[in-house]
């Protein structure tokens, strides 16, 4: 660790060791609260199913996959996931706001053009959130809570996840450095 | 002796406010920790940042390390944590699908709510994406379903499919983290430096 | 100077959280193992053991018996052989050893009957009242005196003397009247029909499956 790079970039963000300590706290407690594991997707599962509910109710009630999280009693929003995601985007907000890092901007390469970015954000967005349904979970409720009870389907799902995004990584290498 | 809710310590009624308080420290965390930005995760592919992975693997060896032994002085009980189901083929094509989806996007969806949070637009196009995702998904379940219900091994963990011994298995997992670790500082300091 | 000594060891830190880590990783290898008992705690099965609910004296047992009370199950954990010999009408035979048995489990662990476990006497039954509370079997209890109880109050209840209570009288009326009812004749009545116990079949225990709590949704 260089002194250049320590006064350019890693003054930004917490020292990664002491994210990760206070994120591994935070997952044993919520398993000591709750039993399980944090998430994230799961929440966008539920919007998906809730607004193709609102357009369609007859669709969804026939649809296999979003007549699982239907309930003729409770909406599918009344769910704990959506209710720990609301809380991220409100811890983000605060964590953002602190350190004056909110604003209105697409991040992207110097080399690529805003445009490009989006596209593949868009993309990829949709593989993962494909990969997600398939899999169960994304890189935080399956992979992250799979590994801290030592779920086999935890460490596949992360080894799947890392290493193809390795193997995949030299074809994107243009779009980050 | 946890889990508290599901045992009743506290009232089922209370979920739903820890899971905002919840929340609310899993994004403060990972926005603190730079999760919200797209560059610094794609890092971790080409090697000049592991913020990545050292949070990552960081995180699961003390949630580890902590659920044992809060299991071992009988505080929680190991027994009743919810396990992630292995469907064996659905966790390695999702998976690969979803490390395909990373590399493209930047993002995996914690992350991108943490950068809408503070208003990259990247990442809201991204979580448009993962809606679009799970709502072809869901079409398309009927051509999916043997996939997603195929293989299913139970909620098993590393102990019933291997047969180690869960504690020798931390120990190992340990000294791997961290000769991991050791070996990203070592590359990232042969790699040329990308300021974001 | 302190200050330059800090700075000697912050220089190490990573190393120093590492073997932190390692250590606290190893301890878990190096913890003495035990294991974990399963069932209730000891606590709960002493406030089991001192309920008055865990004992079933002879005449209630025999009032149920007499009014084909259904929520019953008796269990005789004697021997086959003694079983065959005599036991209570509808009784089902688990000697002790096979309490355990995969075949018994479903009479001991379900919530809808009351278990009634009996021996020659109390010890035995005891034994197995508390096996079946320690894997957190619910309703078990046992016949206070067992059959040697049994025998003295109810099929052959001694008369009280004259100068005794009513309630002695009219207890030993029930007595003998559930007496009767079980089949033992008396001088007085010989030409009453003992009423004929039918040989009921067995009865059906349906088993209640435990309750597997709900599975929590998937993480994401």
């Amino acid at each position: 660790m260089t002194k250049d790079k320590k006064q350019k970039n890693s003054h930004l963000y917490w020292n990664p060791y002491f994210g990760g300590f206070l994120l591994g706290i935070l997952i044993l407690f919520t398993f000591y609260m709750t039993g399980r594991g944090l998430g994230a997707s799961g929440a966008m599962k539920s919007s998906v199913v809730t607004i193709v509910d609102t357009v369609t109710h007859s669709h969804a009630e026939a649809n296999e996959y979003y007549s699982k999280f239907l309930d003729d009693n409770e909406s599918p929003m009344n769910n704990w996931l959506v209710f720990e995601t609301l809380g991220v985007l409100i811890g983000a907000f605060i964590s953002g706001g602190l350190s004056n890092r909110i604003s209105w901007r697409v991040q992207h390469s110097p080399k690529i053009t805003s445009k490009r970015r989006l596209a593949f954000a868009l993309g990829g967005g949709l593989l993962f959130g494909l990969g997600a349904q398939i899999a169960r979970g994304c890189t935080s409720g399956a992979a992250l809570s799979g590994m801290a009870v030592l779920s086999t389907g935890g460490f596949i799902t992360m080894i799947a996840i890392f290493g193809t995004a390795f193997l995949v990584a030299y074809f994107f290498r243009k779009n980050w450095i | 002796m946890g889990p508290l809710i599901p045992n009743g310590v506290i009232p089922y009624e209370w979920s739903n406010i820890i899971a905002i308080l919840i929340g609310i420290a899993f994004g403060f965390i990972l926005e603190a920790s730079g999760f919200s930005s797209s560059r610094k995760l794609a890092g971790v592919f080409y090697g000049y940042d592991f913020a990545v992975l050292k949070v990552f693997f960081t995180a699961a060896l003390v949630a580890l390390i902590g659920l044992l032994y809060m299991d071992y002085l009988g505080y929680l009980d190991m027994g009743s944590m919810y396990v992630h189901p292995t469907y064996l083929w659905g966790a390695i094509v999702g998976g690969a699908i979803m490390g395909v989806g990373f590399v493209a996007g930047g993002f995996c969806p914690g992350t991108s709510l943490c950068a809408v949070a503070i208003g990259k637009i990247d990442a809201l196009v991204y979580v448009v994406g993962i809606m679009i995702g799970v709502f072809i998904f869901s079409e398309l379940y009927v051509l999916f379903q043997p996939l997603y219900e195929g293989a299913f091994e139970g909620n098993i963990t590393l102990m019933d499919s291997f047969g180690i011994n869960r504690y020798w298995f931390v120990f190992i997992f340990t000294i791997i983290a961290i000769v991991i670790f050791k070996l990203s500082d070592m590359i990232r300091k042969r790699n040329k430096k990308i300021f974001y | 100077m302190v200050n330059r000594k800090l700075v000697k060891v912050l220089t190490f830190r990573y190393t120093i959280l590492a073997l932190i880590l390692i250590v606290l990783a190893g301890g878990l290898v190096l913890l003495p193992k035990y294991t974990k008992h399963e069932g209730i705690n000891p606590e709960e099965l002493l406030s089991n053991a001192i309920s008055p609910e865990r004992y079933i004296s002879t005449d209630a047992l025999a009032d149920k018996i007499v009014n084909q009370d259904p929520s019953n199950i008796l269990i005789d954990i004697r021997e086959e052989i003694e079983f065959t010999k005599y036991s209570l009408p509808n009784a089902i035979n688990i000697p002790l050893k096979n309490l355990l048995d995969e075949d018994s489990i479903p009479y001991l662990n379900q919530n809808q009957f009351n278990v009634v476990l009996f021996s020659n006497d109390n010890f035995y039954a005891d034994q197995a009242w508390i096996l079946c509370n320690r894997l957190g079997y619910k309703n078990i209890r046992v016949l206070k005196g067992g059959l040697n109880l049994w025998f003295t109050t109810i099929i052959n209840p001694l008369k009280p003397d004259q100068n005794e209570s009513a309630e002695e009288f009219t207890l030993y009326s029930t007595r003998k009247a559930a007496s009767m009812f079980f089949g033992v004749k008396y001088p007085e009545q010989v030409k009453v029909d003992a009423p004929v116990i039918k040989k009921k079949a067995p009865k059906k225990v349906f088993t209640i499956e435990k309750k597997k709590k709900a599975p929590a949704e998937g993480g994401c």
